[in-house]
Order: C-alpha cells, then sequence, then structure tokens
C-alpha cells in the first residue's frame, strides 16, 4: 500500500470513507485529496504560519454561503455541449427511440 | 422534556451547513451548540435570514430553546417537538403566516422552503405555512436557491419514493424575482405538508435509468412575457436533440404590489415589487429519478432570454451527466430522509462529483455526529459504472416522536 501512494486511484469509494473519518480534515480538503488532485504541502504550511490571511480566505465569497446551485462556467459548459461527441456521450442517458429528427413538435410554445 | 437538560451539547464550528444542522437537532431531538458564526467578518454573527429561520423553526416546534451570544457567534438551540401548524401555537386558522423582512431578501423563498418540507413529515400535525414578506422571493436567486418552482417539481416528488405523498402542495400565490438593493421582493408561497409518517420508508434506488422526459416552467414577473417565450425556445433548441418529450410552461404574472411603502405623498400606496424572469427545468427518467436546473435574471439585469434559456439548458445537461439517481441539489433531502427512516439499510446510488461536494460529505460527517452512524460507500457493480458510488445509510429507527401510533 505504500508503494501505491504515490499514484492512488482517485475516488475510491473506500478511501473516501476513510477521509471523511478524519476529522483534521474539511471537507474541501477531503474531496481534494479524493479526488486526487496534487494536494501541495505548502499551502498547508502556509496556513499554520500566516493564520490571520488564511482566515480571510475561508471567507471568501465563493466559500462563504451554502448553495443549491452550484456555480458553473457557462462558456465552458456551452463549449462541452456544443461538442458532438459530449451529445452523443450523453445520449444513452437519454430514452430516445426512433424519434430522433422529430424535433419540431413543440411549436406551439411561440 | 426533563432528559434533555441532561444530554450534552453537540458542538459545531462555522456558519456553513446552519439549516441541515439546525434540521438534525431538530430531528433527533439533541441539542447543539454553534460557535465561531463568521466571527472574523466584517459583519460578524447571524445573518438576518438566519435567525428568520430559526424564527420560522420556532413556530412550528414547541418547547424550543435558543440562546444568542452577544455578538451572534454563538448559538445554543435546544430543539422542541415539531407541531406543526397545530391550532393555538403560532397557526391561526391552521395557517402559520411567516414573514421573511427586506433584510433577508439575499436568499430565495427555497432556502426555508427545503428545511421546513424536511420537518413536515415528522411533525405532529399537518404543516401549512405561508411565506410572504419583503424579503420573499420565488425566484431562483444569484446566491444559489432554486426557484420555488424547482421545489415543487423537483423537490417534493422525491418524498414519493418514501411513502411521502398524500395532500402535498406548493402554490405560489405571487411571484418575484431577486429585488435590486434596497429594493422589496413581496412574493408568496403556501407549503401545504398534509401527510406525517412514522417512519419513511427505506430507500432503494440503484437504477437511475434513462430521462424521458423534460419539463419547465418559465416565468416573467412584471416584465414582458415574450421573455418566456425566448428562453423556452433557445432551451428546447439545446435540449431537443436529446430529448423530444420536453414541454415549458409559460407564467407571466404582474409585478406582486406590496402596500404601505408608497411614496411620501401617498403613504398608503403600493409600491411594485421586484420584476425579472427565468427558466426552471426538471428532467425525468424512466425510473423517476429527477434533475434540476435553473437560472433567473440577476436584480441588475443586462441578460439576454436567450442566455438564460441556453445556459439552463446546458446546466442540466450538466447534471445529468453527473450521473447517479440524485442530483446535487436534492442529495441533501434523500440522505437526511434515508438517515431518519427505520432501522434498516437503505442504498442509493450517487454520482462521484454529487457526493464529492462539500455539502455531502459535511452532511455524512455530521449525520454521524447526531445518529451515530457512518455512511457506508461502495463503487457499483462493474467497473464500467466506476463514476457512481452506492451509498448505504442506516436509517435512525425513532422517527416521528408525535406519532408513536401511524
Amino acid at each position: 500500500a505504500a508503494k501505491m501512494h504515490g499514484r492512488k486511484r482517485a475516488y475510491q469509494p473506500a478511501d473516501l470513507a476513510k477521509l471523511m473519518e478524519n476529522l483534521e480534515l474539511s471537507p474541501a480538503e477531503v474531496l481534494k485529496e479524493w479526488r486526487g488532485e496534487e494536494d501541495d504541502a505548502d499551502e498547508v504550511d502556509d496556513e499554520d504560519e500566516d493564520d490571520f490571511f488564511n482566515k480571510s480566505k475561508v471567507d471568501d465569497a465563493a466559500n462563504a454561503e451554502d448553495r443549491y446551485i452550484p456555480l458553473f462556467d457557462y462558456a465552458a459548459l456551452e463549449e462541452k455541449w456544443e461538442d458532438d461527441e459530449n451529445i452523443e456521450a450523453l445520449k444513452s442517458r437519454f430514452a430516445v427511440g426512433h424519434m430522433d429528427g422529430k424535433g419540431g413538435d413543440g411549436d406551439d410554445d411561440d | 422534556m426533563a432528559d434533555e437538560t441532561v444530554q450534552p451539547l453537540l458542538q459545531f464550528e462555522g456558519h456553513r451547513h446552519l439549516t441541515t444542522r439546525l434540521l438534525l437537532s431538530t430531528l433527533t431531538g439533541r441539542p447543539i451548540r454553534i460557535s465561531k458564526i463568521r466571527p472574523s467578518s466584517t459583519r460578524p454573527g447571524l445573518t438576518p435570514y438566519e435567525t428568520n429561520f430559526i424564527r420560522l423553526l420556532d413556530s412550528v416546534t414547541n418547547g424550543a430553546q435558543i440562546q444568542f451570544s452577544m455578538t451572534g457567534t454563538t448559538l445554543v438551540y435546544r430543539p422542541g417537538l415539531i407541531t406543526g401548524s397545530a391550532e393555538g401555537l403560532g397557526a391561526m386558522g391552521g395557517v402559520i403566516r411567516h414573514e421573511i423582512p427586506r433584510e433577508c431578501s439575499r436568499r430565495g423563498a427555497s432556502w426555508w422552503l427545503i428545511p421546513l418540507a424536511l420537518l413536515a413529515p415528522f411533525a405532529k400535525d399537518k404543516l401549512n405555512v405561508v411565506l410572504h414578506g419583503e424579503g420573499c422571493i420565488t425566484s431562483s436567486t444569484p446566491a444559489g436557491d432554486i426557484s420555488v418552482d424547482s421545489v415543487r417539481t423537483a423537490i417534493l416528488p422525491l418524498y414519493k419514493s418514501f411513502g411521502i405523498e398524500r395532500n402535498i402542495e406548493l402554490r405560489v400565490l405571487k411571484r418575484s424575482c431577486v429585488p435590486a438593493q434596497g429594493k422589496s421582493a413581496g412574493g408568496e408561497v403556501q407549503l401545504v405538508f398534509g401527510h406525517q409518517v412514522r417512519l419513511p420508508k427505506t430507500l432503494h434506488v440503484m437504477n437511475k435509468g434513462r430521462v424521458k422526459k423534460i419539463r419547465g416552467v418559465a416565468y416573467a414577473v412584471g416584465v414582458s412575457g415574450s421573455n418566456n417565450a425566448r428562453m423556452i425556445e433557445t432551451a428546447r433548441g439545446v435540449l431537443n436533440k436529446f430529448v423530444p418529450d420536453t414541454y415549458i410552461f409559460s407564467d407571466v404574472s404582474k409585478a406582486p404590489l406590496i402596500s404601505g411603502m408608497g411614496s411620501k405623498s401617498d403613504p398608503n400606496g403600493k409600491t411594485k415589487g421586484a420584476v425579472g424572469f427565468g427558466l426552471s427545468l426538471v428532467a425525468e427518467s424512466s425510473t423517476d429519478c429527477i434533475y434540476s436546473a435553473d437560472v433567473a435574471s440577476p436584480p441588475q439585469g443586462g441578460v439576454t432570454p436567450e442566455d438564460l434559456g441556453k445556459q439552463c439548458a446546458y446546466q442540466l445537461l450538466e447534471k445529468i451527466s453527473a450521473g447517479g439517481c440524485v442530483e446535487v441539489t436534492s442529495a441533501t433531502t434523500v440522505l437526511l430522509l434515508m438517515a431518519m427512516g427505520s432501522e434498516d439499510v437503505g442504498r442509493v446510488c450517487l454520482g462521484r462529483d454529487v457526493l464529492g461536494t462539500e455539502e455531502v460529505v459535511q452532511l455524512g460527517r455530521d449525520v454521524k455526529v447526531f445518529t451515530g452512524a457512518a455512511w457506508g460507500f461502495r463503487s457499483k457493480g462493474t467497473a464500467d459504472a466506476e463514476d457512481e458510488i452506492v451509498v448505504s445509510v442506516v436509517g435512525r429507527g425513532v422517527g416521528n416522536v408525535g406519532r408513536k401510533v401511524a
């Protein structure tokens, strides 16, 4: 297990359970770890020595409140969903039968 | 209630997840102490909308004790019994009218409604609450609250799978959008929740199915209805590639009138509330999994309906592609109801990016603090479904103390 520590596979369910038990990590840190993003150690050091700065960082606007709708970068989303590959990939999630071409059935709205 | 004073206070820190913690405290009957609420902010302590929510909590429960520290950065809450809208306890004619004043207009009405709906099944009597006032916003807000339309079409139907389905209704009496600085909103919504249960059913949702239809509501408040048509057209333009069965309703209403806010020359006159437009989309799968998306025009304006329609459609696609049977907006509702269920293991399948949000992780921790049972995780079946994770939640098995006999 120690050997694997360097390149752990991200998103392992068992890891999340373990990380959630570790109450020293904030939820944001838990997620970072779980996603396998590079957790730069120097950032943690920063927080330790510069307590004052850290606090204002925690209170920054995006982090401050609970949201029901996450923030999206709509420009990126537009790009993503104009891409045919992504559209095709998502089509498996939809129950479209043979009626693919039938797009104009709802002109009653305008 | 005598033993309640003996119970130690559960300690929490920070202002995040305040409503879920208050909810868990009320549902489990355990007193809590939340400290360090915005200690270093320029406006320390609880915000007006948070104190207003606690007031609402107080009016649907009986015997709750709430103490604030001088600065409002510490809160001690000892929950009472959830009475619902029982006569004589703040309700008039079976209806609690709760005012949301103007200073609370940073959050949408859904911020009050979603937690309130979670308490309702465990109430002693049926719940009937009208939210009104100058801070009551029915549209979605820039602060990340969904519109009341999405609460009605995406959150309340979830209760059905817990065996809670009768006599639940959310009426939008007056629509309102987000007001600009210093203006009033003036919306009005009524939540009727008439199905109280002893215990919610244990939930097993593993199959997300395929999205078969998309419904939506476009609303224009105090502005031209053509905004609706334009939003609908662009949203359909994006979504028609995926689902032909898309139908978006259009609701055009006048700006709400707020009395007593008139000018100096006419003090009894009425002023108009906030205007704007927005769109709420809901996708439903063949196995009744629901995904929702919400956008609304910002108070400062300057966004075309075409942009909003597109954004909403993309948001919906993004939510659907995140996978899982429950999307992030409704995850709190579903997971909390599961935790309050009978002493049995319920399972729900979540997309890994839904599970991997701060809200859900913190909810898991909080649930463990309150009920002592941690969640279990495992990946779903085969390797190709690796981005989906099955969360098993052990119910608490106590349920509704007001209804020992169901």
